[in-house]
């Protein structure tokens, strides 16, 4: 009896199985084959085919006017560029002349067509204004809009490059790369709800599985998730209270638990802990960064700023959003991006507070540039479109040592990688309402 | 190493530095703060803030304040989409006799109403008994079946209507809903106080407070709003010049308020027929837009925006006078209609005065009026829906006529049903409207929607109003 299914979580917000699925898979090609020309890559493309309505509206204008010569306009009053709205009226032409229409002047027509390529929130809607003597009459075709074009480009002196990893509508907190390929076919995708698997095979990404994050309270709103190698199992997620931990069974399962225990800030190779997923992480001889832990708050979207175990004399911080260290000779210089928008720096015995003009996401990036360290941080000039810059702190001054690199939309999370010389950058476009999860590199240009 | 480092870095400050200067002024992103309280004023002052209750006037502020506190089984989003709402899923019946004719809607698990009384079928049911006393409405276990008498694709989008969302009525009269505030203090058509629910399903809002004060004259609020005793404030149509020199920025939406000429009933003869044609050719929708509106909004030939349809232009909104005369002089005489406005409503008003100068230089003779049973009178009527059949069908409700049938909803069908209630010259296009607001500079993630509807639970404030 029930036929219609009408749940829009299906068939409205999800963009349709094919588009969404490839994706992210041609963002990898085209990033594998491409990876040195990455500052100027053109993450998709989507072309339209105008033809089906093309056809529609020319049979539609006939129907009207019938064969003949007729005066014709089109003029464009749509988001369609000047290029698109040329390549649809040239294929109006073409679609009206082939079913017996003449072009010729006004003075010359039986009948004047006035074509506007118009738009709604949902649709492109042509409408045609047909005179034909004093009647007039009105013909519409409607198309749906397909998505738009994002392109990004960054430049010189450092580069930070972002690389496609994941794109879909439904909220993305973080995503682990469970291998060290550097293009990634293997990958974990933190949501609210689960922990999805992915494997890229035969070009395609195919979900191998969805481990269910259990959790009995509603998420805080701004929610923020971290999903961590495990050292002896495939990994962890930290989520506001629930930490969740897989089990090596028979099958992979997720294992979930209320707690309130510290959020290791020192992910991977850096902090030590290093799964078997990462060989060369295993036979590093690069010294571990001292392992800190920060208790993030159950109900809300910092860390409260407690620390286990602390930065030297500090087993407290002010509660801060995220938190970047900087290896230096005998010490670990840490900063927190506190919730008062200053950024704590603390070297174990001082804590020297500044406004750097930072956002609330910092990360550590190590790298074969400059001091070898660098710190990622957002910020943003404009409400939805965040940038990220990398800085050096010589002399704990902040030198920017990059270019801003341009998301087109806000990042909602940003954490090192587990080798310590990549990010995952997390962001969500407000248009849109999708996320997209982007590894992000730092490239010496000199 | 280190030598070649610090040439590094210099070398980056450097070719870094016009770029970092050039952004310098650019805001910091921040994650969004928990905390605070955030001071609202509006002009209107509903009595009472149920939803159902038909007797108080629509209007967005009212809208806004439903769904702080309620929540519908289904939400509208941009351009009429629909999303899940308190309502998880649903479905239709199918089949050649009750196609759209039988909806089942799933009800979501582990929702409380801020009494603690968990959401159940039986009262979603009474909930919308109440809204829709001519609805066939049944439980089965998690879900609420609605039966109707005719199908109706659009009953979803029906459902997202503010007048539908859920609440739980007790016998003393106290309202309990199940949205992102709940209600602290309340003195109505004067002043609430909304607390922030602590466990919301969606999360806990940002904000801990909402002090809302009603019924505020428009100057009053930017005062209010000026003086820094306000957070956020109306702005109206005849102060959006001055507040845009001021550089105060304006927040708007689309145009979503459909100011009209609405008939008290059908034309009544011919020579009627003829006369409604020559008012509506007399108007000069450019100059009340530009002069009376001080520019906002755009002159409307058609009942619906164009932004809601992609085919509003079509509908002619420029003055033909020579038309109108022509009009006009078809009949021997004409009678003098009264045109009737809100005397609390100064653009109201002024319309109903500027519409009179232009019927008479069309020849026709009008009267403004202040009574309630002028023949025609200047009528706002917010747009119900971003979806275009809702906000159709409202229309023609507020205007006495038969609510258009969605059977396909295609565009051409949507056009055709805009044109058959212009055809019954009951309602005369005059402009439409955004709804727009100015906010303190403390206000972050603020922006209404497209259709004006307000999202204060995502909303948060700078951090000296505090961080808890």
């Amino acid at each position: 009896m029930h036929a219609a299914v009408y749940n829009s979580v299906i068939p409205k917000v999800i963009l349709n199985t094919v588009k969404r699925s490839s994706r992210p898979v041609f963002c990898l090609c085209v990033a594998l084959c491409f990876f040195p020309l990455l500052p100027g890559l053109v993450m998709c493309s989507l072309a339209a085919d105008w033809s089906v309505p093309e056809q529609q509206l020319a049979r539609k204008i006939v129907a009207v006017t019938g064969p003949g010569a007729v005066a014709l306009t089109v003029e464009n009053r749509s988001s369609l560029s000047k290029r698109e709205s040329e390549i649809v009226s040239a294929g109006l032409h073409s679609a009206l002349e082939t079913l017996g229409l003449r072009f010729v002047k006004p003075e010359q027509a039986a009948a004047t067509v006035a074509i506007s390529l118009s738009e709604n929130l949902n649709a492109y809607v042509w409408v045609a204004e047909i005179r034909l003597g004093d009647k007039v009459s009105i013909e519409m075709v409607s198309k749906p809009h397909v998505d738009g074009v994002v392109s990004t480009r960054d430049s010189v002196p450092l580069s930070i490059r972002k690389i496609p990893v994941w794109a879909q509508e439904e909220q993305v907190l973080d995503v682990l790369v469970l291998e060290e390929n550097t293009a990634p076919t293997h990958i974990a995708v933190l949501g609210p709800e689960d922990v999805s698997l992915y494997r890229l095979q035969g070009g395609k990404w195919q979900r191998e599985q969805a481990l269910g994050v259990a959790h009995t309270r509603p998420w805080p709103r701004d929610l923020r998730g971290r999903l961590i190698p495990g050292k002896d199992h495939l990994l962890d997620a930290y989520l506001p209270g629930v930490i969740c931990h897989s089990t090596n069974g028979a099958s992979l399962t997720l294992s979930c638990q209320e707690s309130d225990d510290p959020w290791p800030l020192v992910a991977g190779s850096a902090g030590g802990g290093v799964s078997a997923n990462f060989p060369s992480l295993v036979a590093s001889t690069l010294p571990a960064i001292p392992q800190v832990g920060g208790f993030f708050a159950s109900t809300r979207n910092f860390f409260t700023g407690a620390l286990a175990p602390g930065v030297g004399k500090f087993a407290t911080v002010p509660k801060f959003y995220s938190a970047a260290f900087l290896p230096r000779g005998r010490y670990v210089l840490w900063l927190f991006a506190a919730v008062d928008g200053q950024i704590h720096m603390v070297d174990g015995v001082s804590d020297q507070p500044a406004r750097l003009n930072w956002g609330s996401d910092v990360a550590s990036l190590r790298t074969a540039c400059g001091a070898g360290w660098q710190v990622l941080a957002t910020s943003s000039g404009v409400p939805g479109s965040d940038s990220m810059r990398a800085y050096e702190l010589p002399d704990r001054d902040a030198v920017p040592v990059s270019a801003a690199l341009d998301f087109g939309a806000t990042v909602t999370a940003l954490w090192t990688e587990a080798k310590g010389d990549t990010a995952i950058a997390v962001t969500r476009n407000g248009e849109t309402g999708s996320y997209e999860a982007f590894r992000v590199a730092v490239a010496c240009n000199l | 190493m280190k030598r070649f480092a610090w040439r590094w870095l210099v070398i980056c400050s450097l070719v870094v530095g016009v770029a970092v200067a050039g952004t310098a002024a650019a805001g910091v992103e921040a994650r969004p703060r928990y905390g605070g309280t955030l001071r609202v004023a509006m002009h209107a002052a509903p009595a009472s803030l149920d939803p159902a209750d038909s007797t108080q006037a629509d209007s967005f502020a009212r809208r806004n304040l439903t769904f702080l506190l309620f929540e519908t089984l289904v939400t509208a989003g941009a351009g009429g989409r629909l999303h899940p709402g308190l309502a998880s899923s649903w479905q239709a019946s199918s089949g050649p006799t009750l196609e759209n004719q039988r909806w089942q809607f799933q009800l979501r698990h582990k929702v409380k109403f801020h009494d603690q009384t968990a959401l159940t079928a039986e009262l979603v049911a009474a909930s919308l008994r109440v809204a829709n006393p001519g609805w066939k409405i049944v439980t089965e276990t998690d879900s609420v079946v609605i039966e109707l008498e005719a199908a109706d694709p659009e009953l979803p989008a029906e459902l997202a209507l503010p007048r539908n969302a859920i609440v739980k009525r007790t016998a003393d009269g106290k309202l309990s809903g199940t949205g992102p505030f709940h209600i602290s203090d309340w003195q109505p058509g004067k002043k609430l106080i909304l607390a922030a629910s602590e466990d919301y399903w969606k999360g806990r809002p940002y904000l801990d407070v909402i002090e809302i004060e009603m019924g505020r004259s428009f100057h009053d609020q930017w005062m209010a709003l000026e003086l820094g005793r306000t957070d956020l404030v109306e702005v109206s149509a005849e102060q959006s010049h001055r507040v845009a020199s001021e550089g105060r920025p304006v927040a708007a939406s689309e145009p979503v308020e459909l100011i009209a000429l609405l008939f008290a009933h059908d034309a009544q003869s011919p020579v009627e027929k003829s006369l409604r044609d020559a008012l509506a050719l007399s108007l000069d929708r450019g100059s009340i837009r530009s002069v009376l509106l001080q520019g906002t909004g755009q002159p409307a030939g058609g009942i619906l925006p164009d932004w809601m349809t992609g085919y509003g232009f079509v509908f002619p909104a420029d003055a033909d006078l020579a038309r109108a005369r022509h009009e006009r002089e078809d009949v021997k005489v004409a009678p003098a209609w009264t045109i009737g406005y809100d005397p609390g409503d100064s653009i109201s008003h002024l319309l109903a005065e500027r519409i009179a100068l232009n019927a008479r230089d069309a020849g026709l003779t009008l009267q403004p009026t202040t009574a309630a049973t002028a023949d025609l009178r200047v009528a706002r009527i917010p747009l119900a829906s971003s979806d275009p059949w809702i906000a159709l069908s409202e229309v023609a409700a507020a205007a006495g006529l038969v609510r258009p049938a969605a059977h396909g909803g295609s565009v051409e069908e949507l056009y055709a049903a805009e044109q058959s209630i212009l055809a019954t010259q009951r309602i005369i296009p005059l402009v439409h409207l955004p709804a727009a607001y100015a906010a303190s500079a403390s206000l972050r993630d603020w922006k209404p929607s497209v259709d004006g509807s307000w999202d204060l639970a995502n909303i948060w404030l700078e951090p000296e109003t505090g961080i808890r």
